[in-house]
């Protein structure tokens, strides 16, 4: 089945289903443009085309203040993923554990954690630790509860890799004289990494997704210095299209290296 | 456990209430925003590229937006292009922009498990396209993306938490739970309760979404 | 054709006549006088600092944690291009850290709102908050304020079309915006309890929601609604005169620190030696048509 769906259902159409869809797309096309248009014709006699509100973005400093802001995006959100990637192997070992004793803390654990919004994880560490006595750095308060969270997930999201994989492998593994443990890391866990790429890098642009919460425990980070720029140039519409604009490019980017990555390699 | 009595004593209705706003929020945004991913998922079916192609833009700028930054932008900035929204609907019309975008991807994976060979029956049957889609392709993928969209509801429900980041006209959990540890030291008793509350509410729609899906999946 | 020159060109042609008010920009800070004027602050000498264990310790660290806004533009705003904030506020938190460090640079900057101002000095993120920090009992719990560095009385702002408000006495059931943890939420309990109270975080936001009519007034510090006037637009206008009590302004501190005398006798020695009223026209006096610089208030 090499064919679309969508090749099923549309193909190899009659002439006159040929020009009824050539004229369809022409008009959707048309009603498409009118709609940008009238975005555009909003933006203008809502006075946001003034070139005083937009000239700011030609200036070399404007980009290097929101690239500097993007930095702080960025570094809070590696270290979160890779927290993330790390405990959540922990968790789904613990998760796969023979022994109760392990699995059901681990079980625990993981319920909390994806259960729990990360926003409330991020109040805590900031309003609720420091009254009990646990005080952090501001880049931990938003790096920590977004790491945790993804953490939980991620142990799901291997978990289904390993279910994935055939338990003759496992089986074949054993039969050769390895011990689980190598079974599992040197075998198993190799090929359930590679089903599950796309859903691990979907799990990275969810926390890149969640570092703009940054300006709630008073972290640097984009959306931070878009206000800045907005206090300087009174300028909201364009610089919250641009931010908006640069958060998705870096969260597009980031899918689409993952789709080449998961292309199969055989 | 002082605290914790002393808690539900002093917001015991508040919780209520949150816990009421943050089922209301949840409920408000996923219908719409799954009948609007159904229908965009539909509509990137139709062999019109120009329609394809601006589908497919808007489910990629929704999913990659964070929510934050959306619903800054709807509170703080459309009213200066003169669109202005009061906060719960501004609120509920992120979520359902967000929700319907993954809405639309997961539709979409359930189209594909759906077999070439049925709809070439169908056609053949006489049937137009259209009727083949929501006759036969529809109902089978949506049955088949059961799960994730559990998932989906789910995350949509720790999504309101959002609320509490607009001057929203009551207090959902997280922003009750802010406002709590701000005003007195039981900040982490209200933790512990708000985190119970939506976990016990995940497990609750986690545990209807496997009931569904066992009754509706369909064995190939 | 290079990046730079293709981005001016774009917004060039993007360029069209304006046509609604934006409660523009205004007067800009006289940025040379003000680095001036921070430049020839005073410096402790090694004993008073030594006197001091909270001064020691930013000595010792060689920076001065500073909790602060950017985007304020009387009091603090960051100027994108220089790296430097300038204002009133921001004057006096380079004032004292050249006081301490020799250096009016040696700042690490942390972005606070009006939730966040004590949390910041209750974990210990910052060593001072200066961020017209309005000194209240309830916040006097949490925190340590030293000062009072200045006094503003609440205003109540509103577009200039509108005839149906003419002072606080007219807010029943109007909505009005305040900023949250600041005092307005009190005033207004207190002077216009019928009041829909809408709070925001930052001033900006607030501003904002009057001018795209999500709020029909705003009740903030009277010094703050002066400067959104001086910019002579004619968007907004005050309603009626300065009401309530005088707001006294302080510098936020981790509760019980010794900081607070530190920082109580440098704000003795500025509004002495005339730092303290060359930096008030400077940064607010010039930009808001004040000429009358007010007698800075008594410190306990």
């Amino acid at each position: 089945m090499s064919r679309t769906l969508e090749d099923i259902l549309f193909g190899a159409p009659r002439p006159r289903a040929i020009a009824i869809t050539r004229v369809m797309s022409v008009v959707a096309a048309g009603v498409l443009l009118l709609m940008a248009a009238g975005i555009v014709a909003r933006f203008r006699s809502a006075g946001q085309l003034d070139g005083r509100l937009w000239e700011f973005f030609g200036w070399q400093t404007t980009w290097a203040f929101l690239a500097k802001g993007l930095l702080g995006t960025l570094a809070s959100a590696a270290m979160a993923g890779v927290i993330a990637l790390t405990l959540g192997l922990l968790l789904l070992l613990g998760r796969l554990a023979p022994s109760r004793l392990l699995r059901w803390p681990s079980i625990a654990v993981i319920e909390f954690l994806r259960g729990t919004p990360t926003l409330l994880l991020i109040y805590v560490c900031f309003l609720v630790l420091p009254s009990v006595g646990i005080k952090i750095s501001t880049y931990w308060m938003l790096t920590l509860p977004i790491g945790l969270s993804t953490a939980a997930v991620v142990a799901e999201v291997y978990r289904a890799g390993v279910l994935a994989v055939p338990r003759g492998q496992t089986d074949a593994a054993l039969s050769l004289g390895m011990t689980p443990i190598q079974g599992f890391f040197l075998i198993v866990f190799p090929q359930a990494v590679r089903y599950i790429v796309p859903a691990l890098v979907a799990q990275l642009v969810i926390v890149v997704k969640d570092t703009t919460f940054g300006y709630v425990v008073t972290y640097g980070e984009l959306m931070q210095n878009a206000k800045v720029l907005i206090a300087n140039y009174h300028s909201l519409v364009p610089v919250y299209l641009v931010v908006a604009a640069l958060y998705c490019l870096v969260n597009y980017a980031t899918s689409w290296a993952s789709r080449r990555l998961g292309r199969p390699v055989h | 456990m002082g605290d914790a009595s002393r808690l539900l004593a002093d917001y015991g209705p508040a919780f209520g209430q949150a816990l009421f706003l943050t089922w209301k929020l949840t409920l408000a945004s996923f219908v719409p925003g799954f009948l609007l991913g159904v229908v965009v998922a539909v509509l990137r079916l139709l062999p019109l590229p120009p329609l394809r192609f601006a589908l497919t833009v808007y489910v990629e700028i929704f999913r990659n937006i964070p929510s934050v930054a959306l619903l800054i932008f709807i509170v703080f900035a459309l009213p200066d292009l003169n669109v202005v929204i009061d906060y719960e609907p501004s609120v509920v019309l992120t979520l359902v922009l967000v929700c319907s975008a993954f809405t639309a991807d997961y539709v979409r994976t359930g189209i594909n498990t759906v077999d070439g060979g049925q709809i070439e029956a169908a056609l053949s049957l006489g049937m137009r396209p259209i009727t083949v889609i929501t006759s036969v392709v529809l109902p089978q993928a949506l049955r088949a993306v059961v799960q994730p969209m559990t998932s989906l509801l789910i995350a949509l429900m720790l999504s309101t938490s959002l609320a509490s980041q607009v001057p929203f006209p009551g207090r959902e959990l997280t922003a009750l739970v802010a406002k709590i540890a701000n005003d007195s030291a039981a900040g982490m008793a209200a933790f512990a309760l708000a985190a119970a509350l939506y976990v016990a509410s995940g497990l609750l729609i986690a545990w209807a979404g496997a009931t569904l899906e066992k009754k509706v999946r369909i064995l190939r | 054709m290079s990046i730079p020159s293709v981005l001016k060109s774009a917004v060039a042609a993007l360029a069209l006549v304006a046509s609604g008010s934006l409660f523009a920009q205004g007067t800009p800070i006289n940025a040379a006088a003000f680095d001036a004027l921070v430049a020839q602050g005073p410096v402790a000498d090694a004993a008073t600092i030594a006197a001091s264990p909270w001064a020691s310790k930013i000595k010792q660290a060689g920076t001065l944690r500073l909790g602060g806004t950017q985007t304020s533009n009387l009091f603090s705003l960051l100027n994108e291009k220089d790296g430097k904030a300038r204002g009133f506020d921001a004057g006096l938190a380079q004032l004292i850290t050249r006081y301490i460090l020799g250096d009016a640079s040696k700042v690490q900057f942390t972005q606070v709102t009006s939730s966040t101002r004590e949390q910041v000095l209750i974990n210990n993120q910052v060593d001072m908050v200066l961020a017209t920090y309005s000194i209240t009992p309830a916040r006097a719990e949490k925190i340590s304020f030293a000062g009072p560095y200045y006094t503003s009385q609440a205003g109540v702002l509103v577009k200039a079309s509108n005839t149906a408000i003419k002072s606080y006495t007219d807010l029943a059931d109007k909505k009005v915006a305040t900023q949250a943890g600041s005092t307005g939420p009190a005033i207004l309990a207190q002077y216009a309890p019928k009041a829909v109270v809408q709070e925001f975080q930052t001033h900006q936001e607030a501003l904002d929601a009057l001018r795209q009519g999500r709020v029909d007034a705003y009740v903030t510090d009277y010094t703050l609604l002066l400067n959104v006037l001086s910019l002579g637009t004619g968007d907004a206008k005050l309603a009626g005169a300065p009401f309530g009590a005088q707001d006294p302004y302080g510098i936020g501190l981790p509760k019980g620190s010794d900081g607070v005398a530190f920082v109580n006798a440098f704000l003795k020695k500025v509004e002495a030696d005339g730092t303290w009223a060359k930096l008030w026209t400077i940064s607010i006096g010039q930009r808001t048509g004040s000429t009358a610089v007010p007698t800075p208030p008594a410190i306990p």
